[in-house]
């Protein structure tokens, strides 16, 4: 890298300007919080934002000719010597990453534009918290990993608390201890690895661990699963998912996106960098693959049980990152370097971005459907697409946009969802997960027909308090409304025509409709879509992709008459949860006692658990 | 359940939880492995020659590991921000700083109420405030040679902005103890330190290059410079925080 007189920027240098540019925007919205007033304060704000949002995508395009050779960027930052330096690797997988979470962001600080939150606290902490999952992308250093993994909590805590909610600074607390104390567990780990081998970076370690006798044995097995199951708290897998409904139930809406959609893959997707060359890691990438299958069942068992709608959605991420997790796991275990690992490992990118999008559009279509109609309670909230015609929007954006994600989760073809399920259920054909990733799935539908009640038309009985539930988010007003026989359209709701939500409808449109095309878009292109990321994650182990391989078949009346048969179950399934045993069980599983403790014991059982499993391989 | 039980159960469920940590973790600090000696080795043979800098705790954190180093300063920058946002929202102080709607706040009380006050109290911050501050430039200054650097020097310049804080006069308005230059500082050294981190691009030695490296200069320089910088920006962040805490009793 010498300065040779012509200005060229070396791809190293543009890799962290991945890194640097939103940190930069973050320190501009500073500076004018600090220095300017007024217009020029929010014009430099703007300004800041789009630089550290979209100005990466620059440095994406840059550096895109060089991953889809096959060639990794790779170093030491500083240029330093490898031994103490920290080494950082920049493959096609963090160019996925990257892709997915400035797509995201971008999409959820248009959002915000319109529907909040604004102000300086929230640009800077969003900025810096794209930045950290950039560099948690490229990282190949433990410690770095830690710092990363540090800077993307710190941030998320914050943006969680920004919310105006009720119980968000609990839910906020929790996160904040549960991930905290389990980064003090990551760090025993890094110490146990770094006592056995001198080394942070994840070459260093992997090698020296080859070298000891047996391998770094015990030790080396206990440290790796401590770093691990410290992950595995972010991802928020079983057993360890308890802070997750909470934080992004009453996050702000656009915060809730970028936390469910780029925030809980990130980490997964970093920590396999460091699985697939340490020994021990395809064994416990086999027995994440396992829990991640229960977790897809179990959550959506609770999803189906959930009153409050975002809180439906927070239990379905969960419930997705299951399958992530699941062709994740199972693609470590059977290794990079093999044809069904590639395969594997695509499906599981490929449904963390496709549920990213659709997931996003999700919580941006319910959060604007919620807070017009007042109400977020699935039972009782109902004809909310009225309230959104009420509320001044001419065409339909929020309902499409709901529609068009929810048939994309329920996996009905020809949406995103549906590709890269079949993908990872074709990967998996024949093995017990196949099975329960069927049956999770036949949940997601049930829970979706259950969640797109909210839009129908109110039944007559209730159509006078429901249609004045715009007016009056809370009960008592909704009462006296009745009293004085006022008819409902004359009471004009706080949310309904105030100008601030009509201006509001412009950025909420667009940053839907962007998410809700790029649903219908990767749905359409999906068989390029996997060629593309297959060729690009095959960067590391190069088995020479060469031609874009489209995947599994997708539309093969197999896959389509098993699709209507799971539509079928799903509707029996939303038939029986309503009934009246069917809903006493649910009430049952949505009030069981869930204890600030409990999150630590998960953590503790699930911790030991993945040790012994380690000790005993 | 009845009361009894339900603790009982509390209780067996803390005391799993402390069991399985513990059985976990005591193995990775009990272990008899022979320490690892390559880095040490290699810092000990190359880190003055490299770095220029005699503390070579501090060769690591801004040479070696400076990328590490601009996450942590992130996550104070973060905690700061956040602790504001909450205590602002709290209902009590200092909005005007951190551009929160000033309908939730109530302006800025720089000075304690007169109650607590005591002639001894302002005495003695009022005369150390000055010192201290001193102490914390020498401390963040000389961090390449001892023990100190950027971190611990903006602490103690922290304190130091509270005793002025303390010690000056209700009436009295004192420009390094007002949140908006505080801010003003705090934002100005983020961005200076992000200039620092990326110039290495612009003159070729990479990023968290050292930009001085053909100029000349020792490279120690370039450590002094972040040193500096950090100490300014921890030392105003965390100064702003604790003035903003001091409001809070009316």
């Amino acid at each position: 890298m010498k300065f040779t007189g012509r200005f060229t920027v070396s791809p190293e240098s543009s890799v962290f300007s991945l890194v640097m540019l939103p940190l930069l925007g973050a320190a501009l919205v500073m500076l004018a919080k600090a220095f300017l007033k007024g217009r020029m304060a929010a014009g430099m704000q703007f300004t800041a934002m789009l630089v550290g949002l979209f100005g990466p995508w620059l440095a994406l395009l840059y550096t895109f000719p060089l991953v889809w050779s096959g060639l990794t960027v790779e170093g030491v930052i500083g240029n330093w010597s490898g031994v103490v330096g920290i080494t950082f690797q920049f493959d096609g997988l963090a160019w996925l990453i990257n892709a997915l979470g400035y797509t995201v962001a971008g999409a959820a600080w248009i959002y915000s534009l319109g529907a909040g939150p604004r102000g300086p606290v929230f640009s800077s902490v969003f900025l810096i918290q794209t930045a950290a999952l950039a560099a948690t992308a490229m990282t190949a250093d433990i410690f770095n990993l830690f710092v990363c993994l540090e800077v993307l909590g710190i941030a998320s805590y914050v943006l969680v608390a920004s919310s105006e909610k009720n119980g968000a600074f609990l839910a906020s607390f929790s996160y904040l201890m549960v991930s905290a104390s389990s980064m003090v567990f990551f760090l025993a780990g890094l110490f146990g690895l770094y006592r056995l081998t001198g080394s942070l970076s994840y070459s260093g370690i992997s090698q020296a661990l080859l070298a000891l006798p047996d391998q770094g044995g015990g030790l080396a097995a206990i440290s790796l699963s401590l770093i691990i199951a410290a992950v595995a708290m972010r991802v928020a897998m079983m057993p360890l998912y308890g802070w997750l409904p909470d934080a992004h139930a009453l996050a702000p809406h656009a915060v809730s996106a970028v936390l469910s959609g780029v925030l809980i893959k990130t980490p997964l997707f970093a920590l396999s960098r460091i699985m697939l060359i340490v020994p021990l890691g395809a064994a416990a990438a086999q027995l994440l693959g396992y829990a991640g299958a229960a977790t897809a069942i179990v959550a959506v068992l609770v999803a189906l049980s959930q009153k409050d709608a975002k809180r439906l959605l927070a239990y379905h991420s969960i419930s997705q990152i299951g399958y992530v997790v699941c062709a994740w796991g199972a693609a470590l275990d059977l290794g990079m370097d093999t044809m069904a690992g590639q395969h594997l490992m695509t499906a599981a990118f490929l449904h963390a971005f496709y549920h990213a999008l659709f997931k996003g559009l999700l919580f941006l279509s319910i959060g604007t459907s919620t807070d017009r109609a007042g109400s977020r309670n699935v039972y009782t909230l109902r004809g909310a697409a009225s309230t959104l015609r009420q509320s001044g929007e001419r065409l339909p954006i929020t309902l499409l946009s709901f529609i068009i994600a929810a048939l994309a989760i329920s996996a009905i073809p020809p949406l995103n969802g549906y590709a890269s399920k079949i993908a990872i259920t074709y990967s998996l054909k024949g093995s017990w997960q196949y099975w329960v990733l069927s049956a999770a799935s036949i949940g997601t539908i049930a829970s979706f027909i259950k969640l797109s009640r909210i839009f129908w038309p109110q039944p007559a009985r209730i159509r006078l308090m429901a249609t004045e539930e715009p007016s009056a988010v809370f009960m008592p007003s909704v009462a006296t409304a009745r009293h004085s026989g006022l008819p409902a359209q004359i009471v004009p709701g706080p949310m309904t025509d105030t100008s601030a939500v009509k201006r509001a409808n412009l950025p909420v449109g667009i940053s839907q409709a962007m998410l809700a095309l790029a649903c219908v878009a990767s749905g359409l292109a999906a068989p390029w879509l996997y060629g593309f990321v297959l060729r690009l994650l095959d960067s590391a182990a190069s088995l020479g992709f060469t031609s874009l391989n489209p995947g599994p078949a997708l539309y093969t009346a197999d896959n389509l008459l098993k699709t209507l048969y799971m539509v079928l179950a799903g509707f029996v399934l939303f038939r029986l949860a309503v009934s009246a045993l069917g809903s006493r069980l649910l009430s049952l599983v949505r009030d069981r006692h869930r204890g600030f403790h409990g999150l630590f014991l998960s953590f503790a059982v699930g911790l030991s658990v993945l040790c012994v499993w380690l000790l005993l391989v | 359940m009845s009361g009894r039980a339900r603790r009982i159960l509390f209780l067996a469920q803390i005391a799993l939880c402390v069991l399985l940590v513990a059985a976990v973790l005591i193995p990775v600090f009990l272990s008899s492995m022979p320490w690892p000696l390559s880095a040490r080795d290699y810092l000990q043979a190359n880190g003055l020659a490299e770095s220029g800098a005699s503390n070579l705790v501090s060769a690591i954190y801004l040479g070696y590991r400076a990328f590490d180093t601009l996450g942590e300063t992130i996550v104070l920058l973060v905690a700061i921000s956040g602790t504001i946002a909450i205590i602002a929202h709290g209902g009590a102080v200092l909005a005007q700083g951190y551009g929160l709607p000033s309908g939730t706040a109530s302006e800025p009380a720089r000075h304690l109420p007169p109650k607590t006050r005591t002639e001894l109290l302002e005495v003695v911050t009022g005369k150390l405030g000055p010192v201290v501050l001193v102490f914390g430039v020498y401390v963040m200054m000389y961090g390449h040679l001892s023990p100190g650097g950027g971190f611990q020097g903006g602490v103690v310049i922290a304190s130091g902005i509270v005793f002025l804080a303390l010690g000056s006069r209700v009436d009295a308005s004192n420009s390094l103890t007002s949140p908006e230059n505080l801010v003003r500082i705090e934002s100005a050294a983020f961005a200076l330190l992000l200039l620092a981190a990326s110039s290495g691009i612009i003159s070729g030695s990479g990023f968290f290059g050292n930009p001085l490296a053909g100029a000349g200069l020792t490279p120690v320089a370039f450590i002094i410079t972040l040193n500096a910088i950090i100490g300014l920006k921890v030392g105003a962040g965390l100064g702003f925080m604790c003035i903003a805490m001091l409001g809070r009793g009316k």
